[in-house]
């Protein structure tokens, strides 16, 4: 269709879809990051993509703070104490994502020999393989929520042509200020997280994509930027503040690589092979941690939000942290709630129960009332269109609904549910009120079963 | 610290929703509808409030009464089957039993939308069905009942003794001029067909009101310039062959069936291609029945055949994505 109002103030964005809820960033966005520390943490040991990692302490050891607790030898990333004291257990426990999950306890006890992670000299001449290897060792994830283990996305193959770094800085997520917070104070170490990223993977040129709703955001790395003067260091590189529209979900990599460069990655294809990496603004922090004082992923900032939290925030927390000494920092919640979320309104899960700790892709928890949730029924498709309209991708949510709620979702891959990333679009928009994401599930569900199937015949 | 134990809900995100609900599109096209039978009851008085009531009450009680039976909680309320009742009582004339249309929108909905499964599962438009089963079983006083226009004077019109503009257009230019009463003095033929000065069916009179309800909804984004655009297209591309193109393009249902009928979610294609092919196919449609069919109305018949047209349409025509294919890797 013929787009009359494209763009406004002329700011890029994607081309097609998506959407604009409101945003409820206002409850915790003037709210500077508070450092927060529970009296114990129980660290689950799966804390990225993929295997979990292998407990290397057993119950009565006694930690300090950043020693190893989990090693990747089996897969995974390594996994650190959060916090120093004694280990309490080494047990089952709930997973605010995998529902139940191989879990250290450590009882919180102040430790005289606690490393302080001071920045350590040098640090920015190491050689590609040395910086890579303190990522690695540091356990440094995707904290924008995905959790893959950074090395590995760092890791190019050889033949791989990449251009250009984005560091992702959209938080297109409502309510989480969390990635807005760590801009605004820590704008330099943000940069320098950059700069350190495009050094390993050898690219002249890094966008910083940031939506227009976080202006100051923009404003605090702009100015970063040309404090650091980065463009005239060791490894010189260009590097510049794109200021997008705000809209849902541009933080999803292909829809800012869109935005920011204009490439489409290919379908179920990945950034590399249209010459570009893409990290998340809190990674380039951790990934700066890392290098510079050798200090692991042990604590990340949560946005604790919602109209049912009295005092919303953004808490620094050891990971591990669990949920209820959280809520009690922020005052409590009401007992309108009736949905917790462990990251945004779009993309989170909705937790079952509250003796569940913060992992290192949990950017927010979220207390929703009834009100600004949605418990509705759901009705028959009444063929809208408005889905269609608002995929990102081009996909037939409508589609592969109506195919498995009768029964055949394994007729549904020309509708596109293996390409879906579950960006919930369609279903928010949908005004009959259809869990088109969940029929997107089953309809993936089905095919990874058949698939399974296949193989055991083969 | 005491905490309180919340009664916690668990889903697949999304967590929040746009909050416009398939009853609340309903309501606002309903809403849009309003203008269309403001200026009927202007001009031909208040039987066609009757008459739209009449009509909406068939639907609804055929509703509900498949709700019952169903054992379902009633649907009457959702605006769907209230927008059926008006949008039949817009295709009647003016002068018909009131009785007429309870009948004919409580067949409507039963054959065309209750044995499909109810909202969402009808193949046909239902108060094109209810029109057509109307014509089927009411042919005389549906085609005779017309009463000639007269703005302002509610209460006070006259029947009209012969046949409407459009079913004289098939007579030649002297049989048009005859059907042509109650113009104001002076004003041309083709301003007081778009003002809706002109004997005609309930609330299809006025393309102005009818453009208006339309702009609402436009500006609302409930339906999109595609479909209306595509029909009016296919009508026009049909007009030289018409005795009067002016009157061809600006009577009959042409516009209400553009804007209110042919893009009725359920039975028209969501994508973008198909429901240019349906549009046009529709105006393509009325355009051969009205010039060379036996029947002087022709968008009617041309939106439920185009109808049927839907699944394969959607099958056919798939929105493009938006990133080529991915390199086997």
């Amino acid at each position: 269709m013929l787009r009359l109002f494209a763009s406004h103030h002329g700011e890029p964005t994607f081309a097609r879809g998506g959407i604009h809820p409101d945003e409820h960033k206002e409850l915790s966005a003037d709210h500077a990051i508070e450092p927060f520390v529970p009296r114990s943490v129980t660290v689950p040991v799966s804390q990225s993509l993929g295997a979990p990692s292998v407990p290397v302490v057993k119950k009565g050891d006694r930690v300090v703070r950043g020693q190893l607790i989990a090693s990747d030898e089996a897969g995974g990333v390594p996994v650190h104490a959060p916090v120093s004291g004694i280990v309490k257990s080494v047990d089952r426990g709930i997973h605010p994502v995998l529902v139940l999950d191989m879990a250290i306890t450590i009882e919180a006890r102040e430790q005289e020999d606690e490393p302080t992670f001071q920045e350590q000299p040098g640090w920015e001449t190491l050689p590609r393989e040395e910086l890579l290897e303190r990522i690695r060792v540091a356990g440094v994830v995707g904290l924008g929520g995905a959790t893959f283990p950074t090395y590995r996305k760092l890791m190019l193959p050889d033949d791989a042509e990449v251009d250009t770094l984005i560091i992702n800085g959209s938080e297109c997520e409502p309510y989480l200020t969390c990635d807005y917070r760590l801009m605004l104070e820590q704008a330099e170490a943000v940069v320098l997280g950059a700069w350190l990223i495009a050094k390993i993977i050898g690219v002249p040129r890094c966008l910083i994509g940031i939506e227009d709703n976080k202006a100051d955001a923009g404003a605090a790395m702009t100015a970063a930027i040309e404090r650091l003067a980065l463009d005239r260091s060791d490894h010189p590189v260009a590097m510049e503040v794109v200021v997008t529209q705000t809209k849902y979900p541009q933080g999803s990599e292909k829809q800012l690589i869109q935005a920011l460069t204009g490439r489409l990655v290919p379908q179920r294809g990945l950034p590399m092979q249209v010459g570009i990496v893409v990290q998340n603004v809190a990674t380039a922090f951790a990934c700066l941690e890392a290098v510079r004082n050798r200090k692991p992923v042990i604590e990340r900032v949560v946005t604790v939000s919602g109209r049912g939290i009295h005092e919303p925030k953004n808490l620094r927390v050891p990971v591990g942290t669990m949920i209820q000494p959280i809520i009690e920092a922020c005052g409590g919640f009401d007992d309108e709630v009736v949905k917790v979320l462990a990251g945004g309104p779009m993309m989170g899960r909705a937790l079952a129960d509250l003796n569940a700790p913060v992992t290192k892709g949990t950017s927010g928890l979220l207390f929703l009332t009834r009100a600004e949730t949605n418990l509705d029924r759901y009705q028959p498709c009444i063929g809208c269109g408005e889905c269609l309209d608002v995929c990102p991708l081009g996909l037939e949510p409508n589609k592969v609904s109506q195919y498995v709620e009768v029964g055949r979702a394994l007729e549904t891959e020309e509708f596109g549910p293996l390409e879906c990333f579950e960006c919930g679009c369609c279903s928010y928009s949908c005004p009959s009120n259809r869990p088109l994401v969940q029929f997107m599930q089953v309809a993936k569900a089905a095919y990874r079963h058949e698939a399974a199937k296949q193989r055991t015949h083969a | 610290m005491s905490m309180p134990e919340p009664h916690l809900y668990l889903s697949t995100g999304p967590h929040i929703r746009r909050g416009r609900t398939t009853a609340d599109i309903m309501w606002l096209v309903n809403l849009s509808l309003a203008p269309a039978l403001l200026w009927a009851v202007l001009v031909f008085g208040w039987p066609v409030l009757g008459i739209t009531l009449s009509a909406i009450a068939g639907c609804a009680l055929a509703e509900h009464l498949a709700c019952k039976v169903r054992g379902t909680d009633s649907t009457v309320y959702d605006g769907s089957v209230v927008c059926t009742g008006l949008l039949l009582a817009y295709t009647l004339p003016p002068g018909i039993p009131l009785w007429m249309p309870f009948v004919g929108g409580a067949l409507g909905v039963f054959f065309a939308k209750t044995v499909f499964g109810g909202l969402g599962y009808n193949i046909f438009n239902v108060a094109l069905v209810g029109r057509a089963i109307m014509m089927a079983t009411f042919p005389v006083e549906m085609t005779t009942t017309w009463l000639t226009p007269g703005f302002g004077q509610i209460g006070g019109v006259d029947a009209l003794s012969g046949a409407t503009p459009l079913v004289s257009l098939t007579g030649g230019p002297e049989a048009v001029e005859a059907a042509i009463v109650g113009l104001p003095e002076g004003m041309s033929e083709g301003l007081a067909f778009l003002l809706g000065l002109r004997p005609g069916s309930v609330g299809e009179v006025s393309v102005l009101m009818i453009v208006a309800g339309a702009g609402f909804l436009l500006w609302q984004k409930i339906i999109k310039l595609t479909i209306p655009l595509s029909v009016l297209g296919g009508a026009l591309l049909m007009s030289p062959w018409s005795p009067d193109p002016v009157l061809y393009m600006l009577s009959g249902g042409l516009w209400l069936g553009a804007f209110f009928m042919a893009t009725d979610y359920v039975t028209s294609p969501s994508t973008l291609k198909g429901q240019i092919v349906f549009g046009v196919g529709i105006g393509l449609l009325t355009g051969m029945i009205r010039n060379w069919g036996g029947y002087p109305e022709g968008i009617c018949y041309a939106i439920l055949l185009m109808n049927t047209m839907t699944p394969a349409l959607e099958e056919w025509f798939r929105p493009p994505r938006t990133a080529p294919k991915g390199t086997p890797s």
